[in-house]
């Protein structure tokens, strides 16, 4: 168990250098199998989106300042999504993750209503993809299926393909090795994804910079995406 | 007959497919002759998928020894019409296990490919003898201490 828990996956993301662009979503979708939407079931609230840029505007046009936020699975320490699941379907793993398991989920929909961050997201039906969509899945990523929720799970294929590799060398994961879809997508590399546990890894030193933040910290969810800004 | 329906049962036990193989592939011949499992079934020890090969592996041997045999017969005329031979897996996970079952971490724990496909090199036809469920997983993952978390397969 404690070759386990050496690591812990979090986030930092410098809001100072994100311009919006949303090429973490495109690129999330793509990796990660993401049910495609239309207009209508985007009007019913069910598009499907483990990451989205959220935008404030500040002032008065035409001194207007936009601020853009991506917003994905926070990966709370103390999850509110996790203990109102009566399956045990979404659970912390060792490493910090917060895991959805596809098999046992049931579709009771508790864990979305219970996220204060709303990036959890139910199939209401089996996906579809047209042709040729379906030839450009990812192959390390499940096909979900309808009657279970989804959400970010930090590109776990790639974390797990990292750690084999490390295994296979006999070495430890390198700081930067893991990248998920939306920081290796990042123009602005305003995206860093590394491990808490190592204190000399980028994303701690981050983390514990003046400008981090943690978004509705005050919950006590204890997130492990820390965002930086200026004035924070 | 009674081999088929016997055939039949362990399918259904083991939840896999049960068909005609449209060639009669001996596994045992090819192991006495001194073949592994890797030497076909490339990627076992080093990739996530231990392949099927193709019919230009077969030939690799086939284009000269044994010509005549019926059934190699069959294999040449694949090769020669420029097709793989139609295979039907013994062994496989379905896409609603969500399952991402690698070979090559196995490999490198030293599991022996017998443990999860049963003793092919004594079998003519390749059958599913193994159970492939989370059970059959979970007991050597706990006897080995290997990962027990629902995220170390299921992503």
């Amino acid at each position: 168990m404690s070759e386990r828990t050496k690591h812990r996956w979090a986030m930092a993301i410098d809001l100072d250098r994100c311009t919006g662009c949303q090429a973490c979503v495109a690129a999330c979708h793509a990796e990660n199998n993401l049910p495609l939407s239309d207009p209508e079931s985007a009007a019913k609230g069910r598009a499907v989106h483990w990451i989205r840029v959220d935008r404030y505007y500040e002032g008065e046009f035409p001194e207007v300042k936009v601020k853009h936020m991506p917003v994905l699975c926070q990966q709370c320490d103390e999850a509110p999504c996790e203990p109102v699941c009566p399956v045990y379907a979404t659970y912390q793993n060792a490493e910090g993750l917060n895991v959805q398991v596809y098999n046992r989920c049931v579709g009771t929909r508790y864990c979305g209503n219970n996220c204060p961050y709303s990036v959890r997201f139910f199939n209401w039906f089996d996906p579809v993809w047209p042709e040729p969509l379906q030839l450009q899945h990812n192959p390390d990523v499940s096909i979900r299926m309808g009657g279970v929720m989804e959400k970010c799970t930090f590109c776990i294929q790639r974390i797990k393909r990292a750690e084999n590799d490390a295994k296979d060398e006999k070495r430890d994961v390198a700081d930067g090795e893991i990248q998920p879809a939306c920081a290796q997508s990042c123009p602005a590399e305003a995206m860093v994804f590394g491990d808490l546990n190592d204190p000399e890894s980028k994303v701690s030193r981050m983390a514990g910079s003046g400008r981090s933040t943690r978004l509705l910290e005050e919950l006590g969810t204890k997130p492990k995406v820390f965002y930086l800004q200026r004035g924070a | 007959m009674f081999r088929c329906l016997a055939g039949l049962l362990i399918v259904c036990a083991a939840g896999a497919m049960c068909a005609e193989q449209p060639v009669a592939f001996p596994h045992d011949k090819h192991i006495k002759l001194g073949l592994a499992c890797i030497d076909c079934h490339i990627g076992a020890d080093l990739r996530d998928r231990a392949t099927i090969p193709s019919v230009q592996k077969c030939m690799l041997c086939h284009a000269k020894l044994l010509r005549n045999d019926a059934e190699v017969k069959k294999v040449i005329g694949y090769a020669d019409k420029g097709i793989e031979i139609p295979w039907v897996r013994v062994y496989g996970f379905s896409t609603d296990a969500h399952v991402k079952f690698r070979h090559e971490p196995h490999y490198r724990a030293g599991i022996a490919c017998a443990t999860c496909h049963g003793d092919v090199a004594k079998m003519s036809v390749a059958e599913p003898v193994v159970k492939h469920d989370m059970g059959t997983c979970l007991t050597c993952h706990r006897q080995r201490n290997g990962p027990q978390d629902c995220a170390a397969c299921h992503y």
